[in-house]
């Protein structure tokens, strides 16, 4: 990924190489993509016959790059007679700007071409690439190239426009060009992804925002956003680095729905710029007390595409939140079940958590109102179709095994649930994680229930069920001799023993019985869990455990971030502040972008925080993340009408001081300030 | 129109109590097509209620489908978001309303609660 350069809009993306090229590839997403269709596969420079290399590339803004190229190998260049300034933006489509220079004292002749191709491969089939099913035409036109793919109904299509006359052909177009001395040429090269809908229109063209905005209007909105969200003034440049780009990035990753019409926030870049229920709900519970407007289109489309039937293809039963909805070819023919699928077992109990904690924050009581009766259907099926056993607990077994996930936690590869020894539990389990959610959802529902809902009784039953949870809980999860909660239960019941972070989230659900609290903490924070830069996926002596796998090893900053808010609920102010502080210092390494997951490499080790090999960047909930570790650090949680602060800013880290922080007490501001004055000379 | 899409629409009133909650407050167009004519209906929600009339608009969406897909929708065969996303059914305006509209499309045919054939599969593995 080191070696890509990607721009986004929404869920609009380019990903290509340094030179700005794309060039057919079928394990890593390069290319144009809009609602996961790619609309561009080949988009390749040449300078009379030859490929261009990369001087520089300004690439300091999210939505578009500037590459400065000259032609041939490096060791060439000093004596180049011509240059190449390449600017693009996905400005809803997908603009560049070619231009040459002629560094010659002399006029020169000479020829441009670019190379186009699009393969309209649905996001799924990259990595298992096949036949299309559709049919692509191609067709010339005066100033224009035209391809158009079409399967029955379906209909994308991809139009090459240029603003200086080209000779155009199937593959590309040509420019014969002669320049003046010193001078220059350019042309405007504009490609339009267009997705048909009602009545044969582009379908973007009839949502509210529309398709197509200018890089101002872009840069405008973004900054908007930006300026709504609280202040940040502190002395630890890395903090304010992180907040500063996860603002940028968090606009950036804002798209409009096509099936939806409504703006949400994509999940990452390249793999995951969608709806998704889990990774949606953590992002809005990390940017609720900086965004709060953010939150409420998501609750909303979660709730609207709640499950409504038993559909084995989908993973769908009524009353469950869905787990990913997708927008292509293979979810259209069901190829694949992302219409939407709803393989996931914690998206139910953690949209009725971000309701609540979205009341809290906001006293918005009339969505909680109309959300009454998808509540209720939620809590019902953490009863029925979530305890798939019968045992009082959540479960999950996927029937549809040919595409349906296996794992629907949050750690949803296949080997990410495992024994200590490193052996695999059968199905259906039970993740420890899932039942404290269960066990928060309840909690937070039958504050719903006597506020809101006028049902008292409803409220009582749910509080009874959650203190039986955390009572059974404790009896069927904790492990005498291993001091730890089990990662799991399986089919049979039996303890599925290896030591993992999702005890971490245990703490943040409250689920966690006081007395056991200080082992967790230790764990967590002990070696085998914590590498110096952050919680380890699985700990390192566990059967599975590899400092590269996904999940089974990695860090992942989201996780992290879930791992703080938990330790400062159980009251260890100094252990989360110790997660603040080196989470903080790894995104230093990212230019202040956490990724999706780093290795677990002990920090001792390697010095610098290696970025997994395929991490998803920006990746929503990672960007989420230097929001929540604020949170935590300032310790702001919301009581009745007020806003309480109780600062624990880490030592060293000086003066953090967030102003306007909104909410239904209008906004406020939190000082916080480490407790060591020697820290800074002079006191700082 | 067929008369299992009749029998359909007949029924809404009565499912609608337990079908429709808070988020279905609008009036959808929906309009069955054929090679021949275009039929519409027009589905006034309000959380717990419906009401049906064949005629069209003012509404705040308008959803058009055939009606050969509309009959292996309301069979639970085909499903509704799929079908837009591949372009055989199409939609425009309030997007909320035809999300709580597909809640009356029931089961594809078959169906077995997944609870019993799990616990007969862990009872066997005792």
């Amino acid at each position: 990924m080191r070696d890509l350069v990607s721009i986004l809009d929404g869920n609009t993306f380019l990903v290509s190489d340094r030179r700005g090229d794309i060039e057919p590839s079928y394990d890593f997403p390069t290319g144009l993509f809009s609602f996961d269709t790619r609309f561009l596969s080949t988009w390749v420079l040449t300078l009379d016959g030859e490929r261009l290399h990369a001087l520089s590339v300004d690439d300091s803004e999210s939505y578009r790059t500037t590459f400065f190229l000259a032609p041939g190998e490096p060791t060439h260049y000093l004596d180049a007679k011509a240059s190449v300034i390449r600017s693009r933006a996905i400005v809803g489509s997908f603009e560049e700007e070619l231009t040459v220079l002629n560094h010659l004292g002399a006029e020169v002749e000479c020829t441009l071409r670019i190379e186009v191709g699009a393969d309209f491969a649905d996001l799924f089939e990259i990595k298992n690439a096949r036949q299309k099913r559709g049919r692509t035409t191609i067709t010339v036109g005066e100033n224009e190239l035209r391809l158009a793919y079409r399967r029955e109904e379906f209909h994308r299509e991809m139009v090459l426009r240029t603003t200086a006359p080209a000779r155009i052909d199937e593959t590309g177009m040509t420019f014969r060009i002669r320049i003046a001395r010193n001078g220059r040429w350019s042309t405007r090269l504009h490609v339009s992804s267009v997705v048909f809908g009602a009545r044969s229109q582009d379908i973007r063209a009839t949502l509210p925002y529309g398709g197509s905005r200018s890089a101002d209007a872009i840069r405008a909105e973004q900054q908007e956003l930006i300026d709504r969200a609280p202040k940040l003034g502190c002395d630890c440049e890395p903090l304010a680095g992180a907040y500063r780009r996860s603002l940028n990035d968090l606009a950036a990753l804002r798209y409009e729905s096509i099936a939806l019409g409504v703006r949400l926030i994509a999940a990452g870049l390249p793999w995951f710029m969608t709806l998704f229920g889990r990774d949606s709900i953590i992002t809005s519970l990390q940017v609720l007390p900086f965004l709060p407007e953010l939150v409420p289109p998501t609750i909303l489309m979660l709730a609207g595409l709640q499950g409504h039937r038993v559909d084995d293809f989908r993973d769908e039963e009524p009353g469950k939140i869905l787990h990913e909805l997708r927008y292509g070819e293979t979810a259209g023919f069901e190829e694949q079940p992302h219409s939407p699928y709803y393989g996931s077992a914690d998206s139910t109990p953690l949209f009725i958590i971000l309701l609540d904690e979205y009341e809290l924050w906001t006293g918005d009581s009339a969505l909680v109102r109309k959300l009454e009766s998808q509540v209720r259907a939620a809590l019902k099926w953490i009863d029925t179709y979530g305890d798939l056993l019968g045992t009082g607990y959540l479960w999950y077994q996927t029937r549809n095994p040919e595409t349906g996930l296996q794992n629907q936690c949050w750690k949803d590869s296949w080997d990410a649930i495992s024994y200590a020894d490193g052996q695999l539990p059968g199905f259906p389990r039970a993740t420890c994680e899932l039942q404290g959610y269960a066990y928060d959802a309840k909690i937070r529902a039958a504050r719903l229930a006597r506020k809101f809902w006028n049902d008292p009784e409803f409220a009582d039953t749910l509080e009874r069920e959650a203190a039986d949870l955390k009572q059974r809980f404790d009896r069927d999860f904790w492990i005498p001799e291993r001091e730890h909660y089990a990662l799991a239960l399986d089919a049979d019941g039996r303890q599925v023993d290896a030591l993992t972070s999702n005890i971490g989230h245990l703490l943040w659900s409250g689920i966690v019985d006081e007395s056991r609290a200080g082992k967790v903490v230790e764990h967590l924070l002990g070696p085998r869990l914590f590498s110096g830069w952050g919680v380890r996926t699985l700990a390192a002596d566990e059967g599975r455990y590899n400092p590269i796998g996904y999940h089974v090893g990695t860090v992942w900053p989201f996780d992290n971030s879930i791992i703080a808010w938990g330790l400062w609920r159980y009251g260890f102010r100094d252990e989360a502040g110790l997660i603040c502080e080196t989470m903080l210092a790894a995104s230093r390494y990212f230019g202040g972008r956490l990724p999706e997951a780093f290795a677990g490499y002990a920090r001792d080790l390697t010095n610098y925080p290696v970025e997994y090999p395929t991490a998803c960047s920006p990746q929503a909930w990672s960007t989420g993340t230097p929001l929540l570790l604020l949170r935590v650090m300032l310790g702001l949680e919301p009581q009745g009408e007020h806003l309480i602060i109780d600062p624990a800013v880490p030592s060293g880290m000086g003066r953090v001081e967030l102003l306007d922080i909104p909410g239904r007490w209008g906004t406020v501001d939190a000082l916080g300030r480490s407790r060591d004055p020697e820290e800074r000379p002079g006191g700082g | 129109m067929t008369e299992a899409a009749e029998r359909f629409f007949e029924a809404l009133p009565s499912r609608a109590p337990e079908i429709l909650g808070g988020l279905a407050d609008g009036t959808l167009q929906i309009d069955l097509g054929d090679n021949h004519r275009t039929e519409h209906w027009l589905v006034r929600m309000r959380p717990g209620s419906v009401r049906v009339s064949r005629e069209r608009g003012p509404a705040d969406a308008i959803w058009y489908s055939s009606a050969a897909l509309f009959d292996r929708l309301i069979s639970g065969e085909a499903q509704g978001i799929a079908a837009v996303l591949r372009n055989e059914s199409t939609f425009s305006g309030n997007v909320v309303l035809f999300l709580a509209f597909r809640r009356f499309f029931p089961d594809p045919p078959g169906t077995r609660d997944p609870r019993e054939t799990a616990r007969r599969a862990a009872g066997r593995q005792r």
